[in-house]
């Protein structure tokens, strides 16, 4: 497969989707049945990658991009993920005009309310994934506290999140 | 507010697009609360317009969300250095990973102490929510901003966020605030 097809295959996946992996469906048609230039196992592989790494989950095309072509295919992956991001400056253009009607910014307000809502509804996954131990739970509370209570930059709370984790995992408090 | 430079937002790009744990929801969290919160570099309307333009772009929300408050803080020479810190170093990370990945998930202590990062990913979401809304929350409308937020939770939790996003935009046109 070229690269430029590879590109182009990615591109469709990603344009096709409004959230991380809901391109995987379409990229397995593409790169799994259609193409066998990748099986389910690096399909896999790939979606725990991009769960494992920080960042985007969508990630996970990378890894595919690499699956096919190597480096070079993953730098094709990567061009395919921020294409579609562009189209945004120019739809940001045509909103900007709007912006100081005051019910646009009635609506903008009422979505800044609503996507607190949506982040919260995105919190019960990602918690019924992550908060499998005592340790996970008392992890996610502090650093709830901290980050309500302090000024603190949330890269030091994760990264002393990840450091009592690796520690608690000395005396098995990080097992369920 | 003034625009920062680009080198600082490259920076703050860089720092919280690679090193945030948990997908797209805790990291647009961790930028509400740097360039709103903390800098101060984005109004609660423009970060509502940034989150609301990205959830209608097609792909990765959190790409099309660091391009538009780069274009909003920069222009175009903005989008393409916020684009590029948020997205670049995560992608090598990636690919190096995908090529040694059998070596990789033999280190079981990487392994934990990303369980102990994403853990405290969840906090950081949930703090996220409460910064959102808290402007919103007074005596006169925080009876209203509650039910709106409580909805559009139920709502989400059995439809896609680009709908209620819709419907939140359409009670935000009958939306009368109270003094």
């Amino acid at each position: 497969m070229s690269l430029w097809t590879l590109y182009f295959l990615l591109l469709k996946a990603t344009l096709s989707s409004f959230s991380g992996l809901a391109s995987l469906p379409i990229l397995r048609e593409d790169f799994v049945v259609r193409r066998p230039v990748l099986t389910d196992r690096q399909l896999n592989t790939a979606l725990v990658i991009g769960r494992t790494t920080p960042g985007p989950k969508g990630l996970y095309v990378v890894s595919l991009g690499y699956y096919v072509a190597g480096y070079p295919g993953a730098s094709m992956a990567w061009a395919a993920l921020v294409t579609p991001a562009l189209l945004v400056v120019a739809m940001l253009g045509v909103a900007a005009r709007f912006t100081g009607d005051p019910r646009v910014k009635r609506m903008l307000r009422t979505v800044v309310i609503a996507s607190a809502g949506i982040s919260l509804s995105a919190t019960l996954p990602l918690g019924l994934d992550a908060l499998t131990t005592p340790l996970a739970w008392v992890l996610a509370g502090v650093s709830l506290v901290i980050l309500l209570r302090t000024e603190v930059d949330t890269l030091w709370v994760m990264a002393g999140a990840a450091l009592v984790s690796w520690a608690a995992s000395f005396v098995n408090l990080t097992r369920g | 507010m003034t625009a920062p430079p680009l080198a600082q937002l490259a920076n703050v790009f860089l720092r919280i697009g690679n090193l945030t744990f948990g997908g797209g929801g805790p990291t647009i969290a961790a930028f509400q609360r740097e360039m709103v919160d903390r800098r101060q570099w984005l109004s609660p309307e423009q970060f509502a317009l940034s989150y609301a333009l990205s959830r209608i772009t097609p792909g990765t929300n959190l790409f099309a969300f660091c391009t538009c408050t780069g274009a909003l803080l920069r222009g175009f020479a903005g989008a393409l250095v916020a684009l590029g810190a948020a997205s670049i170093p995560s992608c090598i990370l990636v690919a190096v990973l995908t090529a040694g990945f059998d070596t990789a998930s033999r280190w079981g202590a990487v392994n934990v102490a990303i369980d102990g990062a994403v853990a405290a990913s969840v906090g950081i979401l949930l703090a996220s929510c409460w910064s959102i809304i808290a402007p919103y929350v007074t005596r006169a409308n925080g009876a209203r901003t509650a039910l709106l937020a409580g909805v559009s939770f139920g709502l989400s939790l059995i439809s896609t966020p680009l709908l209620v996003l819709g419907l939140a935009a359409v009670v935000g046109w009958f939306w009368r605030e109270r003094e």
